[in-house]
C-alpha cells in the first residue's frame, strides 16, 4: 500500500510541478527525490512496517511476492531517471508532465503485481498501458511517434476488450471477481473460454507471439527514451501480473492451459530469435530481443514452481537493468543501426567496455545476472516435466548469441567513426554501477531471491 | 410464455439483428445509427433484470455521448464510397478465416452450457440505491483506484492536446530530415 499511494501522490505533485517550478533541473530533482522516497516507504512495507491501514476487502494483497516485484520495479526505475531523465526533456515541452506519467506507470504496476481480484487486474493493466500509449506518441511532431501511438492505442484497447469479456465469462461462471477459484471435477466451459481470453489479452500486453506484431512498430516509433522504459520495467510488471493470474485464479485448472502456454513460450522465442537475426537497426534489434525474452519469461507461467517465482524476480531485474543501460547509450548515439557503432570501442572504450557486460547479460553468459535467471527458468522447465521445451529454449538463446555479438563486433572489430553526444561523468559512474549490479546478482543471487522469504 | 418472456425475446432478436446490421451496412452512418438501436435493446435487457440505473446510464452514456462523438468524426471525416480504403481479397479472406475460427471457439465452447433462463423479477440489486451501497462500501477501493487511471488520462489530453510554441528552425528541419527519412525507409 505504501508504494501504491506514494506514487499516485509523487505523480500528482509532478502534475503541479509543472506550473510551481520552472526550472528543468528542479523539477528533476524532485522527481529523483519522490522516487526515493517511494523506494524506502516500500523497503518499510518488505520489513514488516506499513504507513496506510487501509481494507481493501481482499481485492489487494501486499505479499513479499508483489512487494518484492515492486522494489525491483521502482530501483530500475530510479536507475532508468538517472541515466536517461536529460534525454526526456528532448521529446517535448511537458517535461514534469512525462515524470508524473511515468509515476501513474509505478501506481499501476503496484497494482497488477498485487491484485487479488479481476477488477483490480483490469484496473492495474489500465493505469498501466494508457500514459504509455500517451508517452508513444509525446514526440507530437514526429510522424512515426504519431504512428505508434495510434497503432498501440488501437490495439491495446481492442485488448481490453477481449480481457473484459473474459473477466465477464469468468464471473458468469464462478459468480466472484476475486481470485482463487476452486473447481469441481467438471470444469465449467465458461471458465475456460474466459480464461483464453484473459490468456490472449495478456500475450498481447507482453507481446508474446503472435500477438507480438505491434511491439517492433510501437518500440521502434516511440521516442527512444520511453522505448527504454516501455520495454524493460512494464513488460515485467505485464509478466507478473500474468504470472499472478495463472497461479491464482488458474492454478486448479492447470491441465486445461498448460501446453497450450507451453506453445506460445516456444513460438515467442522461436519468432523473436529469427527475426532479431535480419535487423539492421539497434532499436528494432533491441524490440525483437524483448520478444525473445518474454519468451523466456513465458516459461516461468508454463512451470509455476518456486523456482520460476525466484527465476521471474531475477529476471526481471537482470533483463531491466542490462536493457536500460543499453538504451542509455543508445539514445545518445547518431546513428541507430549497427554500422553507427562501428569503432565505437576505440573512442569510448570505457563505455563499450560496460555495453559488452549488458549483452552479455542478455545473452546469458555464465558470471552475469542473465545467466542464472535464464538458468532458474529452465531448471524450473524441466521440473515442470518438459525437457524438449528447455532444449528448445537452449537453442534459442544460442542463436541469440549470434545477434548480441554483431554489436559487440561492431563496435571492437571493425573501423568507422561511431558518435555519441552528451556523456558525462556521472552517466558513466551510473552505468558502471548498473553493469557492477549486473555482475554481482550473476555472482550472488540470493541477495536478490532472499528477500522472498526473509 | 409470459409477458417477460416475449418481451425478451423481441429484444433479443432485434439486438442480434442490428447488431449484425452495424457490421453489414456499407455506409457508415447508417452503421452508428444501426448501432444505436442495438444500444437500445439492450437497456431494454436492463430492465428486464430490473436494473434500471444501468439502463438509464446504457442509454445516456452510449447512446447519448458517444455516438454522437461517432456521427461527428465520421462526418468530419467526410466517409464515403469513393474515399474507402480497397482492402485486398486475401486481406479479407483472412479476415474471415479468422473472425469464424473465433466464433467456432466460443460456440463450440458454449454450447453444452446448462440452459438456465435468468428472470429478476424479485432483484433489486440493480436499484440506484443498492449500487451506491455496494459501490462505496465493498467496491470503494477500486473506485479509488480508478481516478488515478482517469487522471492519468487527463494530463495524456493535456499533453497531447495543448499547442507547442514554435521550435528553433533547425530542429524542426531535423525532425522533417528524419520523418522522410522514415518514411522513404
Amino acid at each position: 500500500m505504501n508504494a501504491l499511494i506514494f506514487s499516485a501522490v509523487s505523480g500528482v505533485i509532478m502534475m503541479f510541478s509543472s506550473f510551481l517550478l520552472n526550472n528543468k533541473n528542479s523539477v528533476r530533482v524532485l522527481a529523483h527525490v519522490l522516487l526515493l522516497a517511494t523506494i524506502i516507504a516500500n523497503i518499510f512495507e518488505l520489513r514488516g512496517i506499513s504507513f496506510f491501514h487501509i481494507d481493501t476487502r481482499g481485492m489487494l494483497e501486499f505479499d513479499r511476492f508483489a512487494l518484492l516485484f515492486t522494489l525491483v520495479a521502482n530501483v530500475c526505475t530510479f536507475a532508468f531517471f538517472l541515466l536517461s531523465s536529460r534525454d526526456l526533456e528532448k521529446i517535448g515541452n511537458h517535461y514534469s508532465d512525462y515524470f508524473s506519467l511515468l509515476f501513474f506507470i509505478l501506481a499501476g504496476i503496484v497494482v497488477s503485481s498485487s491484485f487479488k481480484s479481476l477488477l483490480m487486474l483490469f484496473l492495474g493493466i489500465e493505469i498501466l498501458s494508457i500514459p504509455l500509449y500517451i508517452l508513444t506518441g509525446s514526440d507530437k511532431r514526429n510522424l512515426k511517434s504519431n504512428e505508434a501511438s495510434l497503432k498501440y492505442f488501437l490495439m491495446g484497447s481492442f485488448s481490453t476488450g477481449l480481457m473484459l469479456m473474459g473477466i465477464a465469462l469468468i464471473y458468469g461462471a464462478t459468480g466472484t471477481f476475486q481470485t482463487g477459484i476452486t473447481v469441481a471435477e467438471k470444469v465449467p466451459v465458461l471458465l475456460i473460454t474466459g480464461m483464453m481470453l484473459l490468456l490472449f489479452s495478456m500475450s498481447f500486453k507482453v507481446s508474446a507471439a503472435p500477438f507480438h506484431f505491434w511491439t517492433p512498430d510501437v518500440y521502434d516509433g516511440a521516442p527512444t527514451v520511453v522505448t527504454s522504459f516501455m520495454a524493460t520495467v512494464v513488460k515485467a510488471a505485464g509478466f507478473i501480473a500474468f504470472m499472478r493470474l495463472f497461479a491464482e485464479e488458474f492454478g486448479s485448472i492447470r491441465p486445461e492451459w498448460k501446453l497450450l502456454v507451453g506453445i506460445v513460450a516456444a513460438v515467442t522465442l522461436f519468432i523473436g530469435n529469427i527475426t532479431a537475426v535480419f535487423q539492421q537497426s539497434v532499436k528494432r534489434m533491441l524490440a525483437y530481443s524483448s520478444i525473445s525474452q518474454a519468451g523466456f519469461m513465458m516459461l516461468a507461467i508454463y512451470s509455476l514452481s518456486n523456482d520460476a517465482k525466484e527465476g521471474l524476480i531475477l529476471y526481471a531485474a537482470a533483463y531491466s537493468l542490462a536493457t536500460i543501460g543499453i538504451f542509455a547509450v543508445l539514445v545518445r548515439m547518431k546513428d541507430y543501426t549497427f554500422e553507427g557503432f562501428n569503432g565505437f570501442a576505440k573512442q569510448q572504450p570505457f563505455l563499450a567496455g560496460i555495453l559488452v557486460v549488458f549483452l552479455l547479460s542478455l545473452a546469458g553468459i555464465p558470471l552475469t545476472a542473465g545467466f542464472l535467471s535464464k538458468f532458474y527458468m529452465l531448471k524450473a522447465t524441466i521440473d515442470g516435466g518438459s525437457l524438449a521445451l528447455a532444449i528448445f529454449a537452449v537453442l534459442m538463446a544460442a542463436v541469440s548469441v549470434y545477434y548480441y555479438f554483431r554489436l559487440i563486433q561492431s563496435m571492437y572489430f571493425k573501423t568507422g567513426n561511431a558518435t555519441i553526444s552528451g556523456t558525462t561523468t556521472g552517466f558513466k559512474y551510473t552505468l558502471a554501477a548498473l553493469a557492477g549490479i549486473t555482475i554481482l546478482l550473476g555472482i550472488f543471487p540470493n541477495l536478490l531471491t532472499n528477500w522472498l522469504y526473509f | 410464455m409470459g409477458i417477460t418472456q416475449i418481451l425478451f425475446w423481441i429484444l433479443a432478436i432485434t439486438a442480434i439483428f442490428s447488431a449484425l446490421m452495424v457490421v453489414i451496412s456499407k455506409n457508415p452512418v447508417y452503421s452508428v445509427l444501426w448501432l444505436i438501436v442495438t444500444f437500445f435493446t439492450i437497456s431494454g435487457h436492463y430492465i428486464l433484470l430490473n436494473a434500471q440505473f444501468l439502463a438509464v446510464v446504457n442509454i445516456i452514456v452510449y447512446a447519448g455521448a458517444i455516438m454522437v462523438l461517432f456521427l461527428f468524426v465520421i462526418m468530419l471525416m467526410n466517409l464515403n464510397k469513393e474515399t474507402e480504403p480497397q482492402k485486398s481479397k486475401w486481406l479479407k479472406l483472412a479476415g474471415a478465416v479468422a473472425g469464424g475460427c473465433l466464433l467456432l471457439v466460443l460456440v463450440a465452447g458454449l454450447r453444452h452450457t446448462e440452459k438456465q433462463m435468468t428472470e429478476m423479477v424479485t432483484g433489486d440489486i440493480g436499484l440506484i440505491q443498492n449500487l451506491g451501497k455496494v459501490l462505496f462500501k465493498d467496491y470503494v477501493v477500486p473506485f479509488e483506484i480508478s481516478s488515478i487511471l482517469f487522471l492519468s488520462a487527463m494530463v495524456g489530453a493535456v499533453v497531447l492536446g495543448k499547442k507547442e510554441p514554435r521550435i528553433p528552425v533547425e530542429t524542426e528541419m531535423r525532425k522533417v530530415e528524419e520523418t522522410q527519412q522514415a518514411i522513404n525507409i
